[in-house]
């Protein structure tokens, strides 16, 4: 019977090429459902702060940051933390601003130390203010556009009880969202406690946020220092430390708020940062990690699944974009000669049309669905087991209209940036 | 076994059984949608019955007391629609959705012909047009278009009675009637107030087809156009 409902006809042809991705999208939920409901996770969520007060040395690299490196500084000195066991090593990488006043303005309290050097990027940063702390046992590291609470470094502490975790993560969120891009990215990130919680149960963390991670001295000065890592250090370096045995784990009620891009440039710019760092460590001096069973949840889900997650989201995208303006095309030429009030007409829902007969459930609009309430349940947890603050609903609706726009665009540019092997500024 | 082997397995089992349960969910779905049309089924026997004793009684009652015209049912009126989007959904291959589009296109056979006999007989003169298109791919790439105009016009134009048929419908009923009325396989087929045209290129030059009565009247319609 010819089909004169303007709906979009189903393309099974295309719907094929979807289909691994909703799969493994699926699973990889599935995996972090049962992972979440396990007793070690279980057990990590019931741990306590740590009342032991190892010597700690926070380090806050930076360049440029001077509207943000004050409350940053603050919020180190405002830390529930014998001062005498904590440093604070301020290292200005070359600022051309303001921040070296920022900083020099601190210098007069013991327990922080400034570092002036010369413009040569955050992992040489890093490295300076590790060598100035020789006898730190923990080192932190803090960006200087992040602020964290007072409790955050004894909940981190209380990860290093165990010898073979070389460093632990933070909750992170969004300083004061604001705008429909902040609340949406804080929505992801509350999502990213979710999932750093659960995948460090099964040691499967391949980064170690900069805004604030902590990480046994040892191990860091062990393992060379920081590196460039194409731009990702933090990626780098937890990757590097992954490869020599030791555990990354989260501590999701160490608190952390960091300022995150507020217009769509310079998220698209941040993520594709991210994203090449990630293909660049991936495809070089990692790649031996992707598939190794001897990484088990790294090496078996995690990391394939992160290269699944670039190349479906491309796939998706322009599967999605070639079926609207086919649709749209369709339509147009369905429609052309036809008076365009009747065609408005047939969009509105009548008596007949909400008829359940008419319900539009198909297989692919189903996992779809169920992939996508995956991703709002993991966000409801992340922000249950971090006690987040303040709301996410807007965020979420934020995230279920935005997210899929704008992040094609950062993964396409990603791609094409290491298949051109064109590099970027870091801002 | 390890906390992952262990916990990668349970998710593969999970995945497995939630898709298990969409695509039963779906197609338990589509099968309530044909279960749904069977009710139908009943109703368009009504119709059928109906148009039967509406001819029987032709031969013996006044015109004015049948003039009026035929007016299927309700439930029949949705039919058609309802039976295209199962179609896609259960595929037009579906023994239960063919079954019903047979017995569909049966009753629209009967209501042409009454209100053909009744234009003979009473002197009633409904606008009718018959339309054939084909869902062989390829060998209509118009008649989405045509279906839509002829929507629209039936829409606007309530004494329009039009009535549309799959030409490749493996039924006896309606070979019999392409072959009364000398129907050619180019589609879309048009057979306006009995004259024959082929293809579709605007809705301007399809209305050009009907007669000018058509655009003045105002009353009620039958079956809609597929």
């Amino acid at each position: 019977m010819q089909n004169t409902v303007l709906d979009a006809p189903p393309n099974m042809s295309l719907d094929f090429f979807a289909y691994p991705f909703i799969f493994a999208a699926i699973y990889f939920q599935a995996f972090l459902l049962v992972t979440f409901l396990s007793a070690p996770a279980v057990a990590s969520r019931r741990r306590v702060a740590s009342t032991k007060t190892p010597l700690v040395a926070m380090i806050v690299p930076c360049y440029n940051e001077e509207k943000t490196v004050r409350g940053t500084v603050e919020s180190l000195l405002a830390l529930d933390y014998p001062k005498d066991q904590l440093r604070i090593i301020l290292v200005n990488d070359g600022s051309i601003d303001g921040t070296a006043a920022v900083m020099d303005s601190f210098a007069h309290e013991p327990q922080v130390t400034v570092i002036h050097q010369k413009n040569q990027g955050k992992h040489v940063a890093l490295n300076a203010g590790i060598e100035a702390v020789p006898n730190a046992e923990l080192i932190g590291c803090l960006d200087a556009d992040s602020f964290v609470e007072a409790g955050a470094l004894r909940e981190m502490i209380g990860c290093f009880d165990d010898p073979q975790v070389g460093a632990s993560t933070a909750a992170m969120s969004v300083h004061k969202p604001s705008n429909t891009l902040e609340r949406m990215q804080n929505a992801e990130y509350i999502l990213g406690i979710a999932l750093r919680h659960i995948l460090a149960t099964v040691n499967g963390l391949y980064v170690t946020p900069g805004p604030f991670s902590v990480y046994r001295r040892d191990v860091v000065v062990e393992l060379g220092g920081f590196r460039n890592g194409h731009n990702t250090e933090d990626m780098e370096m937890a990757l590097r430390i992954q490869r020599a045995g030791y555990a990354i784990d989260s501590a999701p009620l160490a608190r952390v708020f960091t300022k995150a891009p507020r217009s769509v440039p310079a998220l698209v710019k941040q993520r594709t940062r991210w994203t090449t760092g990630f293909l660049r460590n991936m495809m070089n001096e990692y790649r031996d990690l992707v598939g190794n069973p001897q990484y088990g949840a790294l090496g078996l889900i995690v990391l394939p699944l992160g290269f699944l997650a670039i190349i479906g989201g491309i796939i998706m995208f322009l599967l999605v974009a070639y079926q609207t303006v086919k649709h749209i095309v369709e339509t147009f030429f369905l429609t052309s000669g036809v008076p365009v009030a009747y065609t408005l007409s047939t969009f509105v829902p009548n008596a007949e049309t909400l008829q359940w007969f008419y319900l539009p459930v198909s297989i692919m609009a189903l996992l779809a669905f169920i992939a996508l309430a995956g991703s709002l349940l993991f966000m409801v947890v992340g922000k249950s087991i971090s006690k987040t603050p303040g709301s996410m609903s807007a965020g979420i609706i934020g995230y279920l209209l935005l997210y899929g726009l704008i992040a094609p665009f950062w993964l396409i540019r990603a791609v094409a940036d290491v298949a051109t092997s064109n590099k970027r500024s870091w801002r | 076994m390890s906390l992952f082997a262990r916990n990668a397995l349970i998710a593969l089992a999970i995945t497995i059984a939630i898709i298990a349960t969409v695509l039963y969910a779906v197609n338990f779905l589509n099968q309530q949608r044909v279960a749904e049309l069977r009710t139908i089924e009943d109703q368009l026997a009504t119709d059928t019955l109906s148009i039967e004793t509406q001819f029987a009684l032709l031969e013996e009652a006044p015109c004015e007391d049948i003039s009026a015209g035929t007016t299927l049912s309700q439930e029949v009126g949705g039919i058609g629609d309802k039976l295209a989007y199962a179609e896609e959904h259960a595929g037009a291959d579906d023994p239960d959705v063919l079954r019903l589009k047979e017995r569909y296109t049966l009753l629209q056979i009967r209501d042409y012909l009454l209100t053909k006999r009744l234009s003979e007989t009473c002197g009633v003169k409904p606008t009718v047009a018959l339309y054939f298109y084909s869902n062989v791919p390829g060998e209509c790439d118009n008649c989405d278009r045509a279906g839509y105009a002829l929507s629209y016009l039936r829409q606007t134009y309530p004494t329009l009675r039009v009535y549309s048929f799959d030409y490749h419908l493996d039924l006896a009923a309606l070979r019999t009637l392409i072959s009364v009325l000398k129907v050619e396989p180019n589609f879309p087929a048009f057979v306006i107030q009995g004259k024959r045209t082929y293809g579709f290129s605007t809705l301007e030059e399809l209305e050009k087809a009907f007669p000018k009565s058509l655009f003045a009247t105002s009353t009620s319609s039958t079956t809609k156009p597929r």
